[in-house]
């Protein structure tokens, strides 16, 4: 893990693992990391003094699953300090009310109804989309790769499927209940009915928390396939993602790393690239990216991050290990 | 007192220490009463690419045998690939 403050890199902390995924927690300033080791296995990581020092989790109860990798560490809603999220394969959603140090499964979703139609993406068949709504800590939504996007209303309790009119091409049926390839998806903080998902098969927007889902890649964007996803948090209509070729030529669209910006909820999408190399052929993973009120900011497989700096993007940081996770705090 | 030595990226995770003093009877209890015991056992067991040795040799299929007094453990990771 690297830290970039004041423009000046320093790290790497918790060298030797893959850090998938890390987050600071708004609610006390921890730091926390989904940590992974093809030896040792996944495990969740806190620092409470700003990456000085950090302590394991000492316990992830997979449910009687075999646990894989860790994904997403997701801070839980403010009323519930001590309370955080944990993805993982194979399509686990783990809590943890202890601020990381054991975590239990929610059994409401590894034990969905529909697990059994649910499958393994090229990264296996990772949890790594969790969004809590701002307004009630009861209202959370998951999105597994490939089993679709879920919600609860009822703190995990029971879990309902929202993949309506979400394509899933490589499907039998492409309009299925479940098994859509979600690629990240993200609620927006101050609309909180407003979610966006970058999927396999297209960019949606649902205005109405995940009943109904709008797809919006028909007009600007050179390509279906993607991660990333980049909101706005001062406007809801805007957004940003950075289309791939396909998911037979793994790289950025039409040969340079192209970020698109809609300004008007995805009816339309223009290229918004000031600053960034053409050619290029590089990957912007699902975690690699992070918009806050600085601006957006995103990481490359080949080492580098690029912040938004007014007009153009600017190079924060080059010749990094692969960027698996960007955070903005 | 036997004598359990980690690897790096274990010792860091332990605090920083290399290396653990044990009176344990059996390997299987050294190894279980490690701070890092978590990183070394999955549910099934040791994990796959954990490997033992006890004075050199390969304990992995041995953890229930006694421990003696003066004992060296190693605990290596596994090297898969070149």
């Amino acid at each position: 893990m690297f830290f970039i403050r004041d423009g000046e890199l320093t790290g790497p902390e918790l060298t030797g693992w893959t850090v998938f995924h890390a987050v600071r927690d708004p609610r006390d300033g921890s730091l926390y990391a989904a940590s992974n080791n093809w030896v040792y296995g996944g495990v969740v990581h806190r620092s409470t003094d700003d990456g000085a020092t950090w302590t394991r989790s000492e316990s992830i109860d997979a449910g009687g699953q075999e646990l894989g990798e860790v994904w997403h560490v997701e801070p839980g809603h403010p009323s519930e300090p001590e309370t955080l999220f944990l993805g993982a394969a194979p399509g686990l959603l783990l809590r943890s009310d202890d601020s990381g140090t054991t975590f239990c499964p929610v059994d409401g979703l590894v034990s969905h109804p529909t697990r059994e139609q649910w499958m393994a993406g090229a990264g296996g068949m990772c949890t790594h989309s969790i969004q809590i709504d701002p307004g009630s800590p009861q209202r959370m939504f998951v999105a597994i790769s490939a089993a679709g996007a879920f919600r609860t209303d009822d703190s995990g309790a029971t879990w309902a499927p929202m993949n309506r009119n979400v394509n899933a091409s490589f499907m039998p049926n492409p309009y299925p209940e479940v098994g859509q390839c979600v690629h990240k998806l993200l609620l927006h903080p101050a609309r909180p009915e407003r979610l966006w998902q970058q999927n396999h098969c297209g960019v949606y927007r649902s205005d109405d928390s995940g009943e109904n889902w709008e797809r919006l890649d028909g007009n600007g964007l050179p390509s279906e396939f993607g991660f990333p996803i980049m909101l706005d948090p001062s406007n809801p209509d805007v957004a940003y993602v950075i289309p791939e070729e396909g998911s037979e030529n793994r790289v950025t669209s039409n040969g340079r790393l192209g970020v698109y910006r809609t300004t008007d909820a995805g009816a339309s999408w223009e290229l918004f690239a000031d600053g960034l190399p053409a050619p290029a052929w590089t990957v912007v993973l699902r975690e690699a990216s992070s918009f806050d009120d600085a601006g957006p900011v995103f990481g490359t497989q080949s080492g580098s991050v690029w912040a938004l700096d007014g007009a153009a993007w600017q190079e924060l940081a080059r010749e990094l290990p692969p960027v698996l996770s960007v955070e903005v705090r | 007192m036997a004598t359990v030595r980690l690897p790096s990226i274990l010792a860091r995770e332990a605090g920083g220490q290399r290396s653990f003093e044990t009176d344990a009877a059996t390997l299987a209890a050294a190894l279980r009463a490690l701070p890092i015991a978590d990183l070394i056992f999955d549910s099934a067991g040791l994990r796959r690419l954990v490997n033992v040795y006890v004075d050199g040799r390969d304990a992995r299929d041995d953890l229930d045998a006694p421990l003696a007094r003066d004992a060296e453990v190693t605990v290596v990771a596994a090297v898969a690939g070149g």
